[in-house]
């Protein structure tokens, strides 16, 4: 209920993610607070599954708040859900940490300072609110088969490229190619059925 | 295609050859790829939800906080200042050449202060960031060369592991090395217990971790729980992530202190 009156446009006396964003821009911290209690839990989620580590996963999600709270006029409204731009900014975070423990590169440059780039929601996504679209993703994604669920999650939660994933999977690369493109095929197919 | 580079899975050249396309000019792989963005951000749901320790928030608001009286920040993209605002400027421009080259004055000088508030916090926090990794390996190094330190061999209960090896100082701390250990599956980290003398103390659980893609593991515990003298041996254990009040399963690896 609570989450699903975030995003059906009624309200009531729960401000939107928008709404509090706004309100980040003239430094409030009761804002800066409601946002992080609302989605701290599937941020952390996120990056400790990317990390596996729960102290650097901790550290992330200080610093990817810390981030919103600093730079909350770089999320544009006008080009997707404020959930969704939060989500990739935290994935990208949580990669690159990947990334700089295992090549030890601790070079300012490889600290990710980009924004999320354009995400659109296409129309079927403002009928579905955040509860119903978490459980219709994973729906989804149990109903592919294993190998090609893996693999989209080998690119999703550990960031490896088609050719990686295949060396991991001992699969041929075309195979890797095709079962990712057929699952997030699959997935968008799905999320526009359940509207 | 969009799918693929919104995942990052394309392979460099691929994706060269995608934002080369995009550059050119393509409208509907521009639409193409910023829903394939929102697509795979819902990916992000697969994880499950996990509560941050309360320090976590802790420290957010200190800063937060500490922060909270700075200079409010440009308005958002989209809020497009109020009309009278607008009309409040535009009556400005017509009263005085000079309010209107001041006003421009004052907002290119209150841009360029936030621009350096910004920049100067990103670069203090990564100076913080180098700063506590060089102190970390410090330590690390100091403790392996230190010749008080105890060596403790970690033998694998499977013939086909690598030993792993662990030096500890009764001030300075524990560090556990290794070199080819096998990547964990799934939601899995190693786990550090220290088993107490005392036979009827239950083992003590200490730091997780888990080894670098190219089987490499160093791993320090500054602040190990009990001393040298209190504990006989030291076990690791493969544990769900964010680890076990008690172990789960049987040491992978196991040392005596001698």
């Amino acid at each position: 209920m609570f989450l699903a009156a975030l995003t059906s446009g009624d309200y009531g006396t729960v401000p939107p993610d928008v709404a509090l964003v706004h309100r980040l821009l003239q430094r409030d911290v009761r804002a800066f607070e409601e946002l992080y209690d609302r989605h701290s839990r599937a941020v952390y989620g996120l990056v400790l599954r990317i990390l596996q580590q729960a102290g650097t996963a901790e550290e992330v999600v200080q610093d990817v708040f810390l981030q919103l709270w600093r730079n909350a006029g770089r999320y544009d409204e006008t080009r997707g859900p404020f959930v969704s731009w939060l989500f990739t900014l935290a994935r990208n975070r949580a990669l690159d940490t990947l990334r700089l423990k295992s090549e030890r590169q601790r070079r300012r440059e490889d600290q990710t300072e980009e924004f999320p780039p354009v995400a659109v929601a296409p129309e079927y996504e403002k009928e579905l609110d955040e509860k119903r679209c978490a459980h219709r993703v994973r729906v989804l994604m149990d109903s592919l088969a294993p190998q090609q669920k893996r693999a989209i999650e080998l690119a999703y939660f550990e960031g490896l490229s088609h050719t990686e994933i295949a060396a991991a999977l001992r699969e041929p690369l075309g195979t890797v190619k095709s079962w990712i493109r057929n699952g997030l095929l699959r997935l968008k197919e799905g999320m526009q059925a359940a509207t | 295609m969009a799918e693929a580079h919104a995942l990052g899975a394309l392979d460099a050249e691929e994706s060269a050859a995608f934002e080369a396309h995009l550059k050119a000019g393509c409208p509907g792989c521009e639409k193409a790829l910023a829903e394939a963005r929102w697509l795979v951000s819902q990916l992000a749901y697969l994880a499950p939800e996990s509560v941050p320790s309360r320090a976590v928030k802790e420290r957010l608001m200190r800063s937060v906080g500490a922060e909270s009286h700075v200079v409010p920040m440009a308005s958002p993209r989209k809020s497009a200042k109020p009309l009278w605002l607008w009309a409040g400027v535009a009556a400005l421009l017509l009263l005085t050449l000079y309010s209107t080259w001041n006003t421009r004055q004052l907002s290119e000088q209150v841009k360029r202060l936030q621009e350096q508030a910004t920049a100067e916090n990103q670069k203090r926090e990564t100076l913080e960031q180098e700063l506590a990794a060089s102190r970390q390996e410090a330590q690390m190094r100091a403790i392996l060369s230190n010749p008080e330190s105890t060596k403790i061999m970690l033998m694998p209960s499977n013939k086909d592991m690598p030993s792993l090896e662990a030096k500890w100082h009764s001030q300075l701390g524990l560090v556990v090395t290794g070199y080819e250990v096998p990547k964990l599956s799934g939601n899995r980290v190693l786990q550090l217990w220290l088993i107490p003398k005392d036979s009827k103390a239950k083992p003590m659980p200490s730091i997780t971790f888990w080894p670098e893609r190219d089987g490499k593991l160093a791993k320090l515990v500054s602040n190990p729980q009990e001393g040298i003298p209190e504990v006989k041996a030291l076990a690791i254990t493969e544990e769900p992530a964010g680890g076990s009040e008690q172990p789960t399963s049987a040491p992978i690896w196991i040392g005596a202190v001698s």
